[in-house]
This record gives structure tokens, C-alpha cells and sequence, in this order.
């Protein structure tokens, strides 16, 4: 017995899927209740390349969901992709994990490289940004989303799931963004306080987003289609499929032009300094 | 530098289906993949958003070759790379499946057509691909470069399909 991992058990997932497993790469945006959650699912399941990326240093009030953080960790005020670095390392030391505390925006030439980038961010106006980034580079992005909402002084928990294909219909084909709702967002900005955020409804989330990426890299069945986007009724613990799927276009009309795709500042001078 | 040719399974569906077509003299079809090109940390990468279809009074009848696109086809091609500013990237299709190789005439005829792109679009790179059922090999000639280099493909869909993921591919 070794460091590697051994991974008999999900042979199911085909005879390539160790191999193709060990050679894809994901980015986790936001390494919080929900980043955390998958950068542990995907080190178990032998994903060899992480990209975790988010600015933060843990505080005491992570500690109730953030997957891997130690009472330790918020004395020594330890940076989150720091944390997920660890948790990844311990189960699969042979994982590459290039992890960069900043915000996603300051590595875009690491963030293109990657395969699928997982959106564990909280404001609309982010997820959108992330997915026009994805769309440009036809990178899949799976975004998590869950939030708990008060009416009559009582509690409700909500969320979704939602898988972003290039060429497919988009956030605000399935109005996840809309322009009322960035607005709304950015007339908030600084006085939305901490939303309330608990452990187990990012659990069954992040499930599900490791799920939709293993159905991408290593579909273990290929008769039943993903649905785009799945909601996640937290008070009564179900998931099911979106009824908006029903009224989706087949093709998205935000992102469907040619000069929305690559570098737009172009040079092949570019080309010199890679070499 | 890895060079990666990425487009969607929506548009891959697509082109395969135009390029299964029969034409009625021609015996295999091609077109070029109109892309454009990013740099990330580790690779070129051509990205696929459109598809110039070689139209059928553009192929010439020479039985030496699988198909041979006339000076009409090649100036259209030209044309859109020149209007759309666009690297091109030709595209055929061998029917088997397995990991494909280019023919002795593929790689001849490509040393001579893809740099003519240049002419028009000087400071982007463009390349050939052909693609087997299930894999693919192409080459990609890069501005300040004299010899082609080596192109991955990925097919971005569910599943994603990328060709230096796969063992038997």
C-alpha cells in the first residue's frame, strides 16, 4: 500500500476513468460552505488538478460549515485555499493542487486551462461575470447556489444547481441573472450583512455538482441527459428538475457570437513570451 | 506549449453531419472550423464558434484524392477568414474509429493551403484536423513558426471528449 490512490471501487466509471480522472482539471471559484464540500468529493473520487481560488483567511464564523477547517485553523487566521490544499493532499497526495489566494479575476491565464470550473460564489453579479469568462474560453461551469430566506417569522431553506454548457442556454436563459436582479444586487452593495449559511444543504449541493462534473469526465451511463439546472428544496429535502427547463430555448442567444470567443486583445506577439 | 482545438458537442454534431453527406462526385467532404485564438498559462487555444462549409460546385473532380476544393472554394475560405478575422482550421473526417493519421496527400496539401491564410489574417495561427469517430490529430501553424505543431482536440459537451485524456483514443 502507497500513496496512491486506489480507486477498484468506482471502476464502474469505465476503464479509462482513472487515467482520465488523473489528467482533468478543475478550478473551485470560492472555497466556503460549498468550494469546500467539493474540493474533498473531488480528491476522493482521484481528480489529479485543482485550481481552489478565493482571497479569504478563515473566521470563527466559517467554522460551522466549512468543510476540513479546525478550531486551529481560525487562531491562525489560515487561508482557505489553504485549507482545501490540505484536505486534498491528505486523501490524494499525488494531486497537483496550484492554489491561489485572489480573486478569480488576477488568474485568468490559469483559470482558461482548466476543464470545468466550479461557481461557489455568493452574489449574482460574480456568477455572471465567472460565466461570461467560461463562456468565452467554452469552459462547463457548474454553479451551486443556496440561500435561506425568512417569511412570517419563519425559515425556509432553497437552492439550485445549475450546469453551464457552452452552446447551451445560459443563467440568464433560465433567469438565474437578470438585469432586475444585478441591479437590485448592486443597490445592496455594502449593507447585505452575512447571509445565514448552514453545512448540510451545501452538502447535498456540492453532491449534486460533483455528480453533474463526473456525468462530463466519466459518465458511467450515457442514456439519461443531465438536466441543466436542478432546485433544491431544503425544508422538505428534495431535489428535482427545474420546471423552467420546460420553456428553455435549445440554443442560448446571450452567448452565440464569434467574436465572444478567445482573446480579445489578441497579438501573436503573445506567442514569443509563452515560448 | 500544448496547441488545443476546443468546440462545442453542438457544433462537432453539426459539422459531422454535413461532412457524412454525400456529394456527387467528391468521395469525402470538408469544411473549416472558424475560430478564434486565446493563450492560457500552458497552451494555445483555438477556439471553435463557426463553420465554413465548402460548397458542392467547390470541389473539383480529381480521382487522385478523397476531395480536392477548387481555387473558387479556397477564395471564399480566404474570404471569410479575411471578414469574419478568424484563424481557420480545415477539417475531414475518416470513418473509423481509433486515433486517425493525416495520408501522405493530407500532409503535403496542408504544407501548402493552411499558410496561405496568412495572407489575410497574418497574425493568427490556423491549422488542419481530422477527426475519426471517436478521435482526432491536427496540426497547427503558428505565426513566427516555420513547421507545424501538434493540436489536441476537446469536445465540449456532456460528456467532454479530449483527445490526450483517453489511452486508446
Amino acid at each position: 500500500m502507497g500513496d496512491k490512490l486506489n480507486l477498484k471501487r468506482q471502476s464502474f466509471l469505465g476503464a479509462d476513468s482513472e487515467i482520465v480522472l488523473a489528467r482533468s482539471r478543475a478550478a473551485l471559484v470560492g472555497l466556503g460552505g460549498g468550494g469546500s464540500h467539493i474540493a474533498q468529493q473531488l480528491a476522493h473520487i482521484g481528480l489529479g488538478n485543482f485550481l481552489p481560488i478565493d482571497p479569504d483567511l478563515i473566521e470563527d464564523t466559517n467554522l460551522n460549515r466549512l468543510v476540513g477547517a479546525t478550531m486551529e485553523d481560525v487562531k491562525l487566521g489560515t487561508a482557505k485555499v489553504d485549507i482545501a490544499d490540505r484536505v486534498i493532499k491528505a486523501v490524494n497526495p499525488a494531486a497537483e493542487v496550484i492554489k491561489r489566494r485572489a480573486n478569480w479575476t488576477e488568474v485568468t491565464a490559469e483559470l482558461r486551462d482548466v476543464d470545468v470550473i466550479f461557481a461557489c460564489v455568493d452574489s449574482i453579479g460574480c456568477r455572471s461575470e465567472l460565466e461570461a469568462f467560461a463562456r468565452r474560453f467554452l469552459i462547463p461551469l457548474i454553479d451551486i447556489g443556496m440561500d435561506v430566506h425568512e417569511s412570517n417569522g419563519e425559515f425556509s431553506i432553497s437552492g439550485q444547481v445549475m450546469l453551464s454548457m457552452p452552446g447551451k442556454p445560459c443563467m440568464r436563459c433560465m433567469g438565474l441573472v437578470t438585469d432586475e436582479a444585478l441591479a437590485a444586487e448592486a443597490a445592496r452593495y455594502g449593507a447585505a450583512g452575512g447571509k445565514p449559511q448552514v453545512v448540510w444543504p451545501n452538502g447535498t449541493l456540492a453532491s449534486i455538482a460533483v455528480g453533474f462534473f463526473m456525468k462530463l469526465v466519466a459518465p458511467w451511463e450515457t442514456h439519461k441527459e443531465t438536466p441543466l439546472l436542478l432546485e433544491y428544496d431544503g425544508d422538505v429535502q428534495t431535489v428535482s428538475q427545474s420546471n423552467k427547463l420546460a420553456y428553455l430555448p435549445a440554443h442560448c442567444k446571450h452567448f452565440d457570437r464569434l467574436n465572444e470567443l478567445g482573446d480579445p486583445f489578441w497579438t501573436p506577439d503573445a506567442l514569443t513570451i509563452v515560448e | 506549449m500544448r496547441t488545443i482545438l476546443k468546440l462545442t458537442a453542438t457544433l462537432y454534431d453539426d459539422l459531422v453531419q454535413r461532412l457524412h453527406e454525400p456529394h456527387h462526385f467528391a468521395g469525402e467532404r470538408v469544411a473549416f472550423l472558424k475560430c478564434r485564438p486565446a493563450l492560457s498559462a500552458t497552451s494555445l487555444l483555438l477556439l471553435g464558434g463557426g463553420v465554413h462549409h465548402v460548397e458542392d460546385e467547390d470541389y473539383v473532380d480529381d480521382p487522385s484524392a478523397g476531395s480536392t476544393v477548387g481555387r473558387s472554394g479556397l477564395r471564399k475560405a480566404l474570404q471569410a477568414a479575411y471578414t469574419e478575422a478568424v484563424s481557420m482550421v480545415h477539417v475531414h473526417l475518416h470513418e473509423h474509429r481509433g486515433k486517425p493519421r493525416f495520408s501522405k496527400t493530407d500532409l503535403r496539401e496542408n504544407a501548402l493551403f493552411v499558410p496561405d491564410f496568412w495572407n489575410v489574417q497574418p497574425s493568427l495561427p490556423h491549422g488542419a484536423v481530422v477527426f475519426s469517430f471517436n478521435s482526432a490529430v491536427g496540426q497547427c501553424w503558428i505565426p513566427g513558426q516555420s513547421s507545424p505543431s501538434g493540436v489536441d482536440v476537446a469536445i465540449v459537451g456532456n460528456p467532454m471528449r479530449c483527445t490526450w485524456k483517453v489511452m486508446n483514443g
